[in-house]
């Protein structure tokens, strides 16, 4: 005999045999119904392949369990796992997993509700953001059980490698495009109530801008590059005074910083590339004007207006924000060339961009030695343009470049498993790779089942085909391999850091030369294009790290940086020397950039300034020295703030109190990876690393800040 | 010194067969899909951009290098005098 309660509560004396009347099952579509072990037949044969007698089965011991219990209240998810408890009983576990049911426990969502999560630094806490957070957490789910094979998801599960941004298994990772899809087409978007002809003016040509990049965002799970900002607005500002470019240039970085408030979620990740000259590929190709017309000029005859854009953009990121605090959003990210400094002015640009780092830090300087030319975003990734690039450069709406998905290795791990053992090291290496190449391809092939739909699909926006193509360019796609901690790695396997001794500096360059080798290969074998990326691991690192703290102690307990007995614990950031290594600027950008060649998505490195102001003209040195004499990719200065709520002011350093109010109610300001935000949204790990960088003290001349300009800032 | 080349280069064998490398101290570096140890080298250097564009490069031993068939043959029958 059992017992059951009704929805009123009552209880109701049953035996096994009872008919279902009794029972009543609260459901996922928010109905209370009464039982029926059909249900269950009906299920486990809809999703899964088991047959009738078998369901039946299942259903009648299910419907035992159920009336012997003492289950006051029934629910459908309930049900499920009961059914999934019967499955993996009777060893069909092909079925459990198939009916398996996706999902967050209570407590795990009442902590995500009232407490911030800090995986990504760039989603605020809020209503929007938790579901954000609760889908990607399904998704991950989802992904995980579906969408890789158990290989892959074990792996990533284990550490041994990770998948980024699982719980945007539906869209591709990063993107970047040409304004000129917009100046041409308009926006005209795929579900879009209202369709918008090209814009005639600057502020309209803005709106799109923005507005295209708020649905891009919600396509892609990372950044949204935009190639040559200034130059290709700049023939819609020819009419424009100085003040009206000034105030399209604040309109622009406030629509993109002030985003992440108005979105709820992730803050749209912009990145602005800002060229002072016109580019080689750009110069005679003929300028779209208003209205999408063609102005009947060539790029190269926009030069003037377009570097007064790009020096409007500037002179609004020196000022800051209303407290005078740096924007987050867009980055501008200007590239560097032969032709930069042949270009008429760029002394004085030069200078205004150095001073914006010196002072706020925001520049992004990407170097484009020789012919090179690439497109920048994310926070750090480029895509290198080719032969059939420079071809579509001619019509520049077709330059529009995505990355699928990122996959980073644990590196220090496979000196864990090699055990000081060259060959078992490479094999290790080359496995892992293999596994990353397999979750590649796993994962195109999800997103093309997506694509198949058109634009009645998911992905309707990266199918539309305004131009004849659709606007997601499968092949033009990258595959992203990252790597965590190569620092690491060669301290476990020789005993010496990158910086320590040439010899481990060397097998760190063999390490990454076997990497770039290896996806060469996997590219010519599946006609796809896999690269190396120095992954910004701002998650990752910490992952990394925790795991193999808990399945390679003792000698990770040697390996970690940070604090173990705080949980701060991280790997070095990519091919990086360790951030608190006494290496001096030069050598370090110069260091580094060694493999910087070898990594074709993207690399940086990053030079901390802490509290000081470096002079502009130490910095513009430094940058053409950088250009001239290194092969490093991308660099960035990063100044460290605290902001007071209380009184407004922001100022050099991180600090407990506000120094003009004695306010405890502080917010410390830097940069986590490639990009500016608040340190109290870090992780533990991101901590950790932050105590221990090298903050390049006295390096550079310095310019002291005075009190008036640490107020400065506006809002307009 | 060393000579990186690569396999299918009519530069590189150009100068591999006009000259005894060996005699005049220059040992060979062959860039290829299954050398790490090479493209290491050459990237310790700093020439991964270089080679992508020209080969073969010769590196002296005071790390500078000269790049292209013609260039290095006049600097090695200057050194083999």
């Amino acid at each position: 005999m059992g017992e059951v309660r009704d929805i009123s509560g009552r209880v109701q004396a049953i035996d096994s045999t009872a008919t279902d009347k009794a029972l009543f099952v609260r459901t996922s579509g928010m109905e209370i119904v009464e039982w029926d072990h059909k249900k269950i037949v009906d299920t486990l044969i809809r999703e899964t392949y088991i047959d009738e007698d078998t369901a039946c089965r299942v259903a009648d011991e299910v419907q035992k369990v159920i009336l012997n219990s003492k289950i006051e209240v029934l629910t459908a998810p309930l049900v499920r796992e009961l059914v999934d408890a019967k499955l993996i009983e009777m060893g069909l576990e092909s079925a459990r997993r198939m009916h398996t049911r996706l999902g967050m426990p209570l407590y795990d969502v009442e902590e995500l509700l009232v407490n911030h999560n800090k995986e990504n630094a760039n989603v605020p806490h809020g209503p929007e953001a938790t579901n954000l957070t609760l889908a990607e957490n399904i998704k991950k789910e989802y992904a995980l059980l579906t969408v890789f094979s158990q290989e892959v998801g074990d792996a990533h599960m284990r550490g041994d490698i990770h998948m980024h941004d699982l719980g945007f298994i539906d869209r591709p990772y990063c993107s970047g495009q040409s304004l000129e899809y917009l100046k041409k087409f308009g926006l005209n978007l795929p579900n879009a109530l209202a369709v918008a002809r090209p814009a005639k003016r600057a502020d309209v040509l803005l709106a799109h801008m923005v507005k295209f990049a708020a649905a891009l965002q919600s396509n892609f799970a990372g950044a949204i590059g935009w190639d040559a900002v200034n130059l290709f607005f700049a023939p819609y500002l020819t009419d424009l005074s100085d003040d009206d470019i000034k105030q399209l240039a604040q309109m622009m970085i406030y629509e993109f910083s002030q985003q992440a408030v108005a979105r709820g979620g992730q803050a749209i990740f912009t990145d602005i590339n800002i060229y002072w000259e016109v580019p080689k590929h750009f110069e005679d190709v003929p300028a779209i004007g208003p209205g999408g017309e063609f102005t009947g000029k060539t790029y190269g005859e926009y030069e003037k207006d377009a570097q007064r854009f790009a020096k409007a953009l500037f002179e609004c990121y020196m000022e800051g924000d209303a407290c005078g605090r740096p924007f987050f959003f867009p980055k501008p990210l200007v590239h560097i060339t032969e032709k930069f400094f042949k270009t008429e002015g760029h002394e004085e640009f030069l200078e205004l961009i150095c001073n914006v780092s010196a002072e706020k830090g925001t520049t992004y300087y990407v170097f484009d030695r020789g012919d090179t030319a690439k497109i920048s975003e994310c926070c750090r990734l480029s895509f290198k343009l080719e032969k059939q690039d420079f071809e579509d450069a001619k019509e520049p709406w077709k330059m529009r470049y995505s990355a699928l998905q990122n996959v980073t290795i644990n590196l220090p791990r496979i000196a864990y498993k090699a055990k000081g053992d060259d060959q078992t090291l490479f094999t290790e290496l080359t496995k892992m790779m293999e596994l990353c190449c397999t979750a590649h391809l796993e994962k195109r092939a999800f997103i093309e089942k997506l694509l198949s739909q058109g634009e009645n699909g998911p992905l309707a926006l990266l199918t539309m085909n305004r131009d004849g193509q659709s606007y997601l360019r499968m092949h033009r796609v990258s595959y992203l391999m990252g790597m965590v901690g190569l620092n690491e790695m060669v301290k476990v396997h020789l005993g010496t850091e990158l910086h320590e001794s040439e010899e481990a500096f060397k097998l760190g360059l063999k390490i990454i030369a076997h990497m770039k080798l290896i996806t060469d290969k996997f590219s010519r074998h599946h006609k796809m294009h896999f690269v190396l990326e120095q992954t910004p691991a701002e998650s990752t690192s910490y992952r990394f790290a925790k795991l193999d703290l808990k399945h390679f102690s003792p000698i990770a307990g040697h390996t970690v940086r940070g604090d173990i007995s705080t949980g701060n614990v991280y790997y070095t950031n990519s091919t990086q020397l360790h951030v608190g290594c006494d290496v001096n600027a030069v050598d370090r950008v110069g260091r580094e950039g060694l493999f910087h060649p070898l990594i074709e998505a993207g690399a940086i490195t990053h030079i901390w300034l802490g509290e000081q102001r470096p002079s502009a003209a130490s910095l513009a040195s430094f940058v053409k020295k950088v250009f001239t004499n290194t092969h490093n990719d991308q660099i960035a200065f990063s100044p460290e703030f605290t902001t007071c709520i209380s009184c407004g002011r922001t100022e050099r350093g991180l600090t407990e109190t506000c120094t003009r109010c004695g306010s405890d109610d502080v917010e410390g300001i830097t940069r986590i990876t490639g990009y500016f935000t608040k340190v109290s949204s870090w992780n533990d790990g991101k901590l950790g690393e932050l105590a221990e960088r090298m903050r390049n003290n006295g390096f550079f001349a310095s310019k002291p800040a005075t009190c008036d300009e640490a107020e400065s800032g506006q809002g307009g | 010194m060393t000579l990186f080349t690569k396999e299918d280069c009519e530069k590189c064998e150009y100068v591999k067969d006009n000259f005894d490398l060996t005699s005049l101290g220059v040992s060979i570096e062959t860039l290829g899909p299954e050398n790490p140890d090479a493209l290491a080298h050459l990237a310790w250097h700093g020439l991964v951009t270089v080679a992508e564009k020209m080969l073969p490069i010769l590196v002296l031993d005071d790390s500078t290098h000269i790049a292209g068939a013609l260039k290095i043959k006049k600097y090695l029958k200057a050194l083999e005098h």
